[in-house]
Formats: structure tokens, C-alpha cells, sequence
């Protein structure tokens, strides 16, 4: 009796730690550098597709705004002092914060931090970017969206944020770092949306004065 | 045959109380050394002075709470700068950054406050079943220097028993209970709480009492963990630090920027902005040692940051820092903190019209290429 009773412990602890082991490639992947995200693996080989260059002719006055409510809003915000534009930045801006505006300008890249700090879910702010997004075409003003924290803004949390605004563009500047499963470049071919591509965030100092002057 | 027994029994009962008598021993001569050990800072030129924090809040002096604060004035006047290392001993790039710059720094124009053991008291003991080691060890010139890698949180000997909540003041935020001796969580602090409430005190009033510009704090953090290779600002050093942030960017530092949470009590990045006038940011760099994924914790670990396990999670896309087998090294990671201050340092003038002049902090490259213990004495 006592030896069937061993037998069994031993069949339930090995079953047990088969269990909890699992299968590796099974567990959820939170990973942030846009190597394995779902998002990546329907992407194909949107990498390859060309995009019309970056223009001219967007006016002031312009609204920033943040996708995701990362901090990447206060970098573009300094980003633009550094190129003499001056911005307005709301992150939580609304459709009345667009009385005025010509462009809309819209900083993409999730933050938990930054969500916190705004007091909101994932979802509250993608139905806050979409309604905006709405009021802004409604009232023709263009829209310009950049990603420009690279791989550290992409994954699970920032990839929800990414369509709507690049979706919606007249333009785009995307870090190429955060783009290096062509994702976005993807989303921006449906519209052929005018896009440049920088290798760091300073980069986009000279895409603003274009699109600026 | 019963005698027998009864005789190996006591046999037995003798050999275990001699085994435990002997661990005891052992063990608590271990703990004693280590709570007492002295770290020896070797403060360079650069340092004008120095005080203990108790200064600021007398009922810290005589305790392990208590903690040396250097100055480093410069020969005009200046913005100033207050720069936390230390606030938890087991992330050891805030600890040597804040070495570095008292013992190779000097200032030209403006006051530099460095506090490198700001939760003193965990620095005298280190985290249970982390097997953690007490001690790394860097070459100097002077020889090889011993540095403690100590405690995320203020010894149990110092303050004891944790309640099973800690309720943060004056916010009245709910936390689990071991918080509270979080330096990190205790800001700004309560004159007449516990001891590492009294350190957060102490620090506050410093900051207050100085008039203190600038306000720094160091930290490292598992490569699994999403706020990494990051400064995190408080809403009016939002543009002091994105502006300190591209220049790094220009340098090849690849970092990111997070806004403090509001509704997040007790850190610097939040209480201090809160509380005072200073413009508080936090910093955050890579260490494996500190991480859950990483295999043997010994010195060799805590000064590469070279692990077979979080390679191997890198390449499943498990981290969120670039991580290979170069690993991450000391060197890497305080270059990383000293960067970050000096274009803090810079930009703060760019701003605000004054700047603070620190001399002689090493480039990225030089210490990312070099050997810590070049630049300390």
C-alpha cells in the first residue's frame, strides 16, 4: 500500500512539474523590441514597400498630442523648439482643444507610467485618439503622426496604439528602430501616406522644418 | 538494543546542536562584520566639504539612518544639484556614479550636493535568499578597492517589525507592508516616523534648506523590467530632462523618457517635485544581478552583467534592453548615469541661463572603453 502511495506521489509531483514548466513557445511574449509581437508576424513583407517622400505645406496653428501617453509628446515638444515651431501640447486633447488648429500633430507610443499618470486604460485612450481623430478630419485639419521612441515603444501595450493615428496621417516620421518588422510601414502604405524614416530622434528636427515651412 | 538507541540519540541531538551552534556562529560573525564594515570613499579636490545628513533632522545622528552628504562648490555661483546614489544598495551604477564624482569631479561654477549611501542603513545587510554577494571589487591606482552590494530596503535591525501595510504620508497610498523601508516610497518623509521616513525627511529638508535646483536620484533595474535605460521626470523637469535626453540620443545613449505617475506616492520623482522646488529625475539603467531571470549571483555578475540566462531570454524577446554577451557591464552602466548628469547640468543652463559647471566627468565613450577604477582614487 505505502509503495502505491509512493508511486503515485511521484507520478503527481512529475506530472505537476511537467505542468507548470509548459511549452515555452507558448507563454505570453512581453517582450518590448518588436521582434516577436503578434503584430510582426502578420506584417509579411510590408518592410519592402516604398513610401512617397516627406512634404511641405502643413501650417500652424499646431496641437501636439499623445498616443499612448508616453513622454515621446515632450520630446517632440522639444524637438519642435529646437526647429523655431512652436506647438501646444495636450496629451488628453479633446475635439474642443481643436478650435483653430490646422494641424494635429500626434505623438504614438504606449506608457504604463504615462497612463497611470493620465489616470486612464489602454482602451479610454484609444476611444479619446479615435474621437479626436474623427473631429480633426471633420474639421479638415491635416493630421501628422510620428513614432519616434523606437523599439522601447513598441509590443504589446504601444502596438495598440499605432493604427488609428497612422491610419489617419497626411504624413508620417517614424524611428527606424521601431519599425524593424515594417508594422508600420505597413499600416502607412494603405494611404501611401508621405513618410520619412530617421535614424535617431534628433533626425526629426530636420523632417518638422520640412513639414513646417 | 534500546540502550543502544538511546545512546545514539543523544549522540545524534549533541552533533545537531554543535552543527547549528557552529552555523550560528558563523553566520552571525558574517552578519556583525558586514553591518559594521566600513566602505571607504576617498573624496577628491572637488569636495569643499562635507555634513551628516542628521543636520537636518537631529534624531537621525547616532544611527545608521545617518549619512555623509559631500559638497562640491565651485569658485562662482552657480545652479545647484543634488545627486542620490545609494537609494538602494543593491543597484551599485547609482552607488559608484555618485563615488566617481567625489572623487574625480571638481566644480567650476555652482554647488554639488552627492549623497552615495543615501539608505545608509541598507548598506549594512543584504537581501535574504538572494545569495547576493557582500562585496565587488574594482582596481584603482591606489590598489582594489572593496564597494558593499547591499539591500534594496533599510535593515530589519534598524526598523522593525514591518506593518502588513504601509500607509505612505501624507498621501495616505496603501502599499505592501516591506515598503516601508523603501527610501524610495518614503518621500518627503516624516520628521517623527520611522527611520527611513526620517532619512526621506532629512533629504527634503536639504533640498529645501539649499535651495536645491536640481535633484538627481540613481537606480538600476531588471532587464525584464519595462522602465529601463530611462529617466523619469517629474511634469516641471519634463523639459529639462527631454532636452538632457536628445543629447544623449546625439551621443549614442539610446534612452527613454516616462512621466512621473501622479498618483504614484513616496519616490523622488514624485514628492520631491511635489514638496519642493527642485526638478526631480530618476534615472534607471540595466543591472542582471537584480533581475529574476539571472543564474549565478556572485561579483563577476554584478560588474559585467554578463548571464547565460538572460541571453537566452534576450533572444526570446523577454528583455527590454538590447542585450548580448558583452552583457552590461559597471562600466556601461555609470557612464550611462554620469551622461545624464552632465547634459542635465548642461541644458539646466541652456533653460534657465545659469549653468552648473562639473569638471572632469568622463565621456560615454571613455568609460563605456575604459576601467571604472581609472576614475576613482
Amino acid at each position: 500500500m505505502k509503495k502505491l502511495f509512493t508511486a503515485l506521489l511521484c507520478a503527481a509531483l512529475t506530472f505537476s512539474l511537467l505542468a507548470s514548466c509548459g511549452n515555452g513557445n507558448s507563454g505570453t511574449n512581453a517582450n518590448n523590441n518588436g521582434n516577436n509581437t503578434s503584430a510582426n508576424q502578420s506584417s509579411g513583407s510590408a518592410s519592402d514597400i516604398e513610401l512617397p517622400e516627406l512634404t511641405g505645406g502643413f501650417e500652424a496653428p499646431i496641437l501636439l498630442t499623445s498616443a499612448g501617453q508616453s513622454a515621446d509628446s515632450d520630446i517632440i515638444k522639444t524637438l519642435c523648439t529646437k526647429a523655431n515651431i512652436t506647438v501646444e501640447l495636450e496629451n488628453q486633447a479633446t475635439a474642443e482643444n481643436l478650435d483653430g488648429v490646422k494641424t494635429l500633430l500626434i505623438s504614438v507610443g504606449g506608457s504604463s507610467k504615462g497612463l497611470g499618470a493620465a489616470g486612464i486604460d489602454a482602451d479610454q485612450e484609444i476611444a479619446r485618439v479615435q474621437d479626436l481623430i474623427k473631429a480633426a478630419q471633420d474639421a479638415d485639419i491635416k493630421i501628422v503622426a510620428m513614432h519616434v521612441g523606437g523599439a522601447p515603444r513598441r509590443g504589446d501595450l504601444s502596438d495598440k496604439f499605432l493604427a488609428d493615428p497612422f491610419h489617419a496621417a497626411d504624413a508620417a516620421v517614424v524611428g527606424s528602430t521601431g519599425d524593424s518588422d515594417g508594422l508600420i510601414r505597413g499600416l502607412l502604405a494603405e494611404n501611401s501616406v508621405p513618410t520619412a524614416y530617421v535614424d535617431s530622434q534628433a533626425d526629426c528636427i530636420g523632417c518638422l522644418t520640412t513639414l513646417f515651412s | 538494543m534500546l540502550e543502544k538507541i538511546r545512546a545514539q540519540k543523544t549522540l545524534i541531538s549533541v552533533l545537531c546542536l554543535v552543527v547549528t551552534l557552529a552555523i550560528t556562529v558563523t553566520a552571525g560573525i558574517d552578519f556583525y562584520q558586514f553591518r559594521n564594515y566600513q566602505e571607504v570613499i576617498i573624496p577628491g579636490e572637488g569636495v569643499t566639504g562635507s555634513f551628516m545628513l542628521s543636520e537636518y533632522l537631529p534624531a537621525l545622528e547616532g544611527t545608521y539612518g545617518d549619512t555623509m552628504v559631500y559638497v562640491m562648490e565651485g569658485k562662482t555661483e552657480g545652479p545647484s544639484m543634488l545627486v542620490l546614489g545609494g537609494t538602494h544598495p543593491n543597484e551599485p551604477s547609482g552607488h559608484m556614479a555618485a563615488i566617481t564624482l567625489v572623487e574625480h569631479c571638481t566644480v567650476d561654477a555652482g554647488t554639488l550636493y552627492v549623497i552615495p549611501r543615501a539608505n545608509n542603513s541598507a548598506f549594512t545587510h543584504n537581501d535574504a535568499q538572494e545569495a547576493s554577494p557582500h562585496f565587488y571589487h574594482i582596481q584603482t591606482a591606489s590598489g582594489t578597492r572593496e564597494f558593499i552590494f547591499g539591500s534594496r530596503a533599510t535593515n530589519p535591525l534598524d526598523q522593525w517589525p514591518d506593518p502588513d501595510v504601509y500607509t505612505h504620508q501624507p498621501s495616505g497610498q496603501s502599499l505592501s507592508g516591506s515598503e516601508t523601508r523603501n527610501l524610495n516610497r518614503g518621500y518627503p518623509g516624516v520628521a517623527d516616523g520611522n527611520m527611513t521616513e526620517r532619512a526621506c525627511y532629512a533629504i527634503t529638508e536639504l533640498i529645501k534648506d539649499k535651495e536645491i535646483d536640481m535633484t538627481v536620484d540613481l537606480h538600476e533595474s531588471s532587464p525584464e523590467y519595462p522602465t529601463i535605460n530611462a529617466m523619469v521626470a517629474h511634469e516641471s523637469a519634463m523639459e529639462l530632462a527631454s532636452n538632457a535626453l536628445l543629447d544623449m540620443m546625439l551621443d549614442g545613449v539610446q534612452i527613454s523618457l516616462e512621466p512621473s505617475p501622479s498618483t504614484l506616492h513616496g519616490l523622488t520623482h514624485r514628492e520631491l517635485g511635489d514638496f519642493t522646488d527642485t526638478l526631480p529625475v530618476l534615472m534607471e539603467t540595466a543591472n542582471p544581478s537584480h533581475g529574476r531571470l539571472r543564474g549565478a549571483t556572485n561579483e563577476e555578475l554584478v560588474l559585467t552583467g554578463k548571464d547565460p540566462y538572460y541571453l537566452k531570454a534576450a533572444e526570446n524577446g523577454y528583455v527590454w534592453v538590447p542585450y548580448d554577451e558583452t552583457g552590461v557591464s559597471i562600466e556601461e552602466r555609470v557612464a550611462r548615469h554620469l551622461t545624464g548628469i552632465h547634459y542635465l547640468c548642461e541644458e539646466y543652463g541652456t533653460l534657465y541661463g545659469k549653468t552648473l559647471s562639473i569638471v572632469g566627468i568622463p565621456s560615454y565613450d571613455e568609460l563605456f572603453n575604459g576601467s571604472l577604477g581609472d576614475y576613482l582614487n
